[in-house]
C-alpha cells in the first residue's frame, strides 16, 4: 500500500486514510466500546451516472451484488451473514452506492472476503436477473403507494431540466422493465473497481493488522480507467414552475423545491443552518407558525440533500383539517421573507450550532453510524470537509442566513408541487368536521 | 474456557436501587462518549384506557412536554433544544415513556426535564384541543397507507373486544370524546413513582449521580396504584377475512392470529422458529427466500410471532406486499411455508444457523446507551434478570428441532387464521 495519512478529525479522533496502489481508498477508525466491527464499501456511482433510457441501473446493480459470484453463490452473502450472526444491507443514492456488514469483532473479516470478491466477480445469470427484476418492480410500486414517494419523484423531475438528479434513484418503471442482464453487466464493469471505491472500517480492531488483511484481499484487483465524468450542468431556472400530481388521498400535501448549491459550497453551511432554523424542533420557525399558531399542518419539514452536484432544498408539509395547500404555501413564504429581512436570532444560531456539535458526538457511539458519516463525506466531498465543518458552521452569522435565503429561496428558483385527489379516495375520515367542534 | 458468545458479549454492571417513594432506579456507567441516556417508563399504556376514550394514553404522552407547573411548552423546547440534546415522549399499549439523550454537561437538565414531564404535566386546554385535531389529521393521513390499513384491520379481527384490537392512537370518534379532565385523571391514576422505572446509562459515576436523581425524583409522591385486570384475548376458532378496497399499486396482505406473551417460556424456541420462517439476516428465512428470491412476488415479506410479544399476547403475522394479480399466489405461498414448518421438522443446518444468528447478533442490541437503557426497562418489566445477556446464548442453544416442531404445532394455525388485504378491487 502506498499513501497513508493520519487525519486528525473532530474532537481529536483519529481516522486513518490509506490508498492502495490500485486506487482503493481505505478509511479506518478504531472504536473499542463494543465488540463490533462495521465494514462498509462505497462506490462513486448512483443515478447521477445513468443515461436517459437506462435509469435505475445503479440501484438494480445493488440488488445484483447479492445474486452471486463464482465463489459465493446466490444466497451465500446472506447465509454467511446469518451463520456469523451479523446483519447487512445496502443503499443507493443519486451519487453513490454503499454496502455494509455489522459483525462481532471476532469474525468480521468475512465481510472483506465478500466485498473484495463481489467488486469484480459478480455473475449476471439472465434468469437471476429477470427474477430480481420482479423484486425491483415491486419495490418501485411500493414507493408509489407512499404519498411523499410519488410527489417528490414528480417534483424533482419537474425541477431539473437537464441534470440526471431529475430521475428517481430506483429508475422509471419503463426503463427497469426493459433492462437487460448484459447492459447491467457492462454498467458494473464500468463503475465497480478499486479506484472508484472507499472501504470504511470502524470498530473494535487494531488498525495495522486490519490494513494487512485489506491488502491481502484487495491488492490483486487490477486498476481500471475512470469512466467519463458526468458533465451535465443544470441551467438556471427562469421562473416559478408549478405542478399537480393526482393521487387517491383527500389529504392535501405540498412540496417546494429550490435549486441550491452542492454541499461544501461556501453557501452550503448557511443553508444547513437555515434548514435547522426553519424546521428542526418545536422552537423552529415553521413549527411555531404552522403547527402551533395556525394549526394548519400535521408536520412541516425541510431537507437540504447532501450531494455532489448542485441540488434541491425541499420544504414540504401535510395539511390538516380544512386548511388548504395554498394557505400553507403562503405562510411558508412569509416566514422565508422574515428571514430575508431580519436574519436568524442569536438564540437560533446557537441552537443550530449546538445541535450539529451534539450530533457529531452522538454519532461516534455506534460503529455503523461512524462508518456512514466517514464514507459519505469521503465519497462526496473528501475527508478534509469534516475537519473544517464545525468551524464553518460555527462562523455562520445572521446575515449569512438571510443572504442565502434571499439568494436561493426565491419565487423564480422554485418548483411547487401539490398532491391532489384523483377522485378514488381511500380515506373515509372527515377530519374537517372536528376543527370547529 | 470462554465460549465465543461470552467473548463477544459486552458485560456491564447494573446498579439497581429503589428510592423511598418506590421509584426503581437502574444505572449503568458507560463512558464511551460524553453523553447520557435517560429513560423513564410509567407502567401504563393504551391497554388501560376505556374503549370510548381510545387514544388517551398516546395523547397523554404527546402532551407531557406541552406544559408543566414549572415550564411552558416553549420553555421546555427551548431548554432541550439549546443543548443539542433530544427529549421525547411516547406511549404503547403497555408503557408511557419520557426519554432524553443529552451531552454529559447537560445531565442535570436532562434529569430535571424528564422528571418535570412525568411529575408535573398540566395538559393545557389549548394544547389538548390542538393535539386532538392533529391526531385526527394523522389518522386521516395514515389511512392513505395500504399497509397501515391492512394492519389495523388485522388487529380488529384478531383481538375482538380486547384493547389490542384498537389502533393505539385511537379512532376519530374516540379522540373527539377525550377531555382535559380525562388526561388529568389518567395521569393521576397511573403516574406514580411506585409504578415507574427510571434507567440512566452513560458517562457518569454511579456514586455521584444518585444524589442528582434523588433531588429531581425524590419529591414525587408515592400513592396507591391499582392496575385494572384485563381479560385475556381468546384465540380464534374459525377463519376471518377482510378486504379493504384501495386504489393502490400493491396488495398488502396480512395473515395472522393471536400470538404469545413475552414471559412465555417458549419465547426462545419461537425466536428460533421466526428466524427460520420469516426473519433472520437478509433473505435467508424460508418466506423471503421462497416468495421474494425464488418467485419474485415482493420486495417486503416476513413473518414473526415473537416481535409483538408483550404483557398481552402479541400476534403472529405473515406479511407480503405484492402486485394485485399475484394476491392468491402470495397467500398460498405464505400458507405453504407456515404449513411446512408445522408439518415437517426443520433441518439440523437451518437450526444451527438460526441459533448462531441469534446468539451472534445479540450484541447489536446493546451498542448505545439508549439501547442499554431500554433493555434495563425490558429486563425489569419481564423479569429477565440483569444477567440476561449471559444467559441468553444458553436459552437459544438449548432449542432442538423437536422444540421447533412442538411450538409450531402449538402456536401456529394454518386453518383458523385472520386474513386482511388492502388493494385494488378489480383484481379480486
Amino acid at each position: 500500500m502506498s499513501v497513508s495519512v493520519d487525519s486528525s478529525t473532530f474532537s481529536g479522533d483519529v481516522v486513518r486514510r490509506t490508498v492502495l496502489d490500485n486506487g482503493l481508498t481505505v478509511l479506518t477508525r478504531e472504536l473499542h466500546t463494543s465488540p463490533i466491527v462495521t465494514s462498509m464499501i462505497w462506490y462513486r456511482v448512483g443515478s447521477r451516472n445513468e443515461e436517459l433510457g437506462q435509469t435505475g441501473k445503479s440501484h438494480f446493480l445493488e440488488h445484483m451484488l447479492f445474486k452471486g459470484t463464482d465463489r459465493f453463490k446466490k444466497g451465500s452473502v446472506d447465509l454467511l451473514t446469518l451463520k456469523n450472526g451479523g446483519n447487512n444491507n445496502a443503499f443507493t443514492s443519486h451519487d453513490f452506492t454503499a454496502y455494509y456488514f455489522n459483525f462481532a469483532s471476532d469474525r468480521w473479516d468475512v465481510a472483506l472476503d465478500i466485498e473484495s470478491d463481489r467488486m469484480v466477480n459478480c455473475v449476471f445469470a439472465p434468469a437471476e436477473f429477470e427474477a430480481e427484476k420482479k423484486v425491483v418492480i415491486e419495490e418501485l410500486q411500493m414507493g408509489l403507494d407512499s404519498p411523499w414517494g410519488l410527489l417528490l419523484q414528480e417534483l424533482d423531475a419537474g425541477a431539473y431540466k437537464v441534470h440526471p438528479y431529475r430521475n428517481p434513484v430506483i429508475g422509471w418503471l419503463q426503463d427497469v422493465e426493459r433492462a437487460t442482464s448484459a447492459e447491467q453487466q457492462n454498467y458494473y464493469r464500468k463503475h465497480y473497481y478499486p479506484g472508484n471505491a472507499t472501504l470504511v472500517l470502524t470498530g473494535d480492531f487494531e488498525t495495522d493488522r486490519v490494513l494487512d488483511q485489506v491488502f491481502e484481499r484487495f491488492s490483486a484487483i487490477p486498476k481500471r480507467p475512470d469512466p467519463p465524468a458526468v458533465t451535465a450542468v443544470e441551467p438556471s431556472q427562469r421562473g416559478e414552475k408549478r405542478l399537480q400530481v393526482q393521487w387517491r388521498s383527500k389529504v392535501p400535501r405540498l412540496a417546494i423545491a429550490y435549486h441550491a448549491p452542492q454541499i461544501a459550497h461556501p453557501d452550503s453551511y448557511a443553508l444547513q443552518v437555515l434548514n435547522l432554523v426553519l424546521t428542526e424542533g418545536k422552537t423552529s420557525r415553521l413549527y411555531q407558525r404552522l403547527v402551533e399558531r395556525e394549526q394548519s399542518v400535521t408536520f412541516a419539514t425541510a431537507e437540504y440533500a447532501e450531494s455532489k452536484d448542485p441540488t434541491l432544498f425541499h420544504i414540504r408539509a401535510e395539511a390538516r383539517g380544512k386548511h388548504t395547500a395554498e394557505e400553507i404555501e403562503a405562510s411558508i413564504y412569509e416566514e422565508l421573507q422574515r428571514i430575508v429581512t431580519d436574519g436568524a436570532t442569536t438564540q437560533e444560531l446557537d441552537r443550530a450550532k449546538h445541535l450539529v456539535q451534539a450530533h457529531f458526538i452522538l454519532s461516534r457511539e455506534r460503529a455503523v453510524d461512524q462508518a456512514m458519516l466517514l464514507g459519505q463525506v469521503e465519497t462526496l466531498y473528501g475527508l478534509s470537509y469534516i475537519e473544517t465543518y464545525l468551524n464553518k458552521i460555527s462562523s455562520v452569522a445572521s446575515e449569512d442566513v438571510s443572504a442565502v435565503c434571499s439568494r436561493y429561496l426565491t419565487a423564480a428558483n422554485r418548483t411547487v408541487g401539490y398532491l391532489i385527489p384523483d377522485g378514488s379516495s381511500a380515506s373515509d375520515v372527515d377530519e374537517g368536521d372536528y376543527e370547529d367542534a | 474456557m470462554k465460549t465465543p458468545e461470552a467473548e463477544i458479549w459486552r458485560s456491564f454492571d447494573v446498579q439497581s436501587q429503589t428510592l423511598s417513594n418506590g421509584l426503581q432506579v437502574l444505572l449503568v456507567e458507560n463512558p464511551a462518549i460524553p453523553a447520557i441516556a435517560i429513560n423513564a417508563t410509567v407502567l401504563t399504556g393504551a391497554r388501560y384506557e376505556p374503549e370510548d376514550k381510545a387514544g388517551l394514553a398516546i395523547m397523554a404522552s404527546n402532551l407531557l412536554d406541552e406544559g408543566t407547573t414549572t415550564r411552558t411548552s416553549l420553555a421546555i423546547a427551548e431548554a432541550i433544544e439549546a443543548t443539542g440534546g433530544h427529549l421525547e415522549t411516547d406511549a404503547s399499549f403497555e408503557r408511557v415513556v419520557a426519554a432524553a439523550t443529552v451531552l454529559k454537561q447537560d445531565t442535570d437538565l436532562g434529569l430535571e426535564l424528564v422528571a418535570d414531564l412525568l411529575i408535573n404535566p398540566i395538559f393545557p386546554e389549548d394544547y389538548v384541543s390542538k393535539e386532538k385535531s392533529r391526531t385526527l389529521a394523522e389518522i386521516a393521513s395514515a389511512k392513505d397507507r395500504p399497509q397501515v390499513v391492512a394492519g389495523w384491520a388485522l388487529n380488529e379481527l384478531i383481538y375482538g373486544s380486547h384493547p389490542l384490537h384498537r389502533p393505539a392512537q385511537g379512532y376519530p370518534e374516540t379522540i373527539g370524546q377525550i377531555t382535559r379532565n380525562d388526561l388529568q385523571q389518567f395521569h393521576e391514576q397511573f403516574f406514580a413513582p411506585n409504578n415507574a422505572i427510571l434507567s440512566v446509562v452513560g458517562d457518569f459515576k454511579v456514586d455521584e449521580i444518585r444524589a442528582r436523581i434523588e433531588k429531581r425524583f425524590g419529591g414525587w409522591n408515592r400513592r396507591p396504584v391499582s392496575l385494572p385486570a384485563i381479560p385475556k384475548p381468546v384465540r380464534q376458532k374459525e377463519r376471518r377475512e377482510k378486504f379493504i378496497p384501495m386504489a393502490a399499486q400493491q396488495s398488502n396482505i396480512y395473515l395472522g392470529h393471536l400470538g404469545i406473551e413475552r414471559t412465555n417460556p417458549d419465547f426462545y424456541a419461537l425466536q428460533v422458529l421466526d428466524t427460520i420462517l420469516g426473519g433472520g439476516a437478509g433473505f435467508t428465512a424460508r418466506i423471503p427466500q421462497r416468495l421474494r428470491d425464488e418467485l419474485g412476488l415482493a420486495y417486503t415479506t416476513f413473518a414473526s410471532i415473537t416481535m409483538a410479544a408483550g404483557i398481552d399476547p402479541g400476534r403472529f403475522v405473515a406479511y407480503i406486499g405484492t402486485s394485485p394479480e399475484n394476491t392468491k399466489l402470495a397467500i398460498e405461498g405464505l400458507l405453504n411455508e407456515i404449513r411446512r414448518i408445522v408439518d415437517e421438522p426443520v433441518s439440523q443446518e437451518e437450526l444451527q444457523d438460526a441459533r448462531d444468528f441469534l446468539t451472534g447478533s445479540f450484541v447489536f442490541a446493546f451498542e448505545s446507551s439508549a439501547q442499554i437503557a431500554r433493555f434495563l426497562i425490558q429486563a425489569s418489566v419481564y423479569n429477565l434478570g440483569f444477567d440476561y445477556g449471559e444467559k441468553y446464548p444458553g436459552f437459544i442453544k438449548a432449542i432442538t428441532a423437536e422444540d421447533i416442531s412442538r411450538v409450531a404445532g402449538l402456536y401456529l394455525d394454518t386453518e383458523n387464521y385472520t386474513l386482511t388485504i388492502s388493494g385494488p378491487m378489480e383484481e379480486r
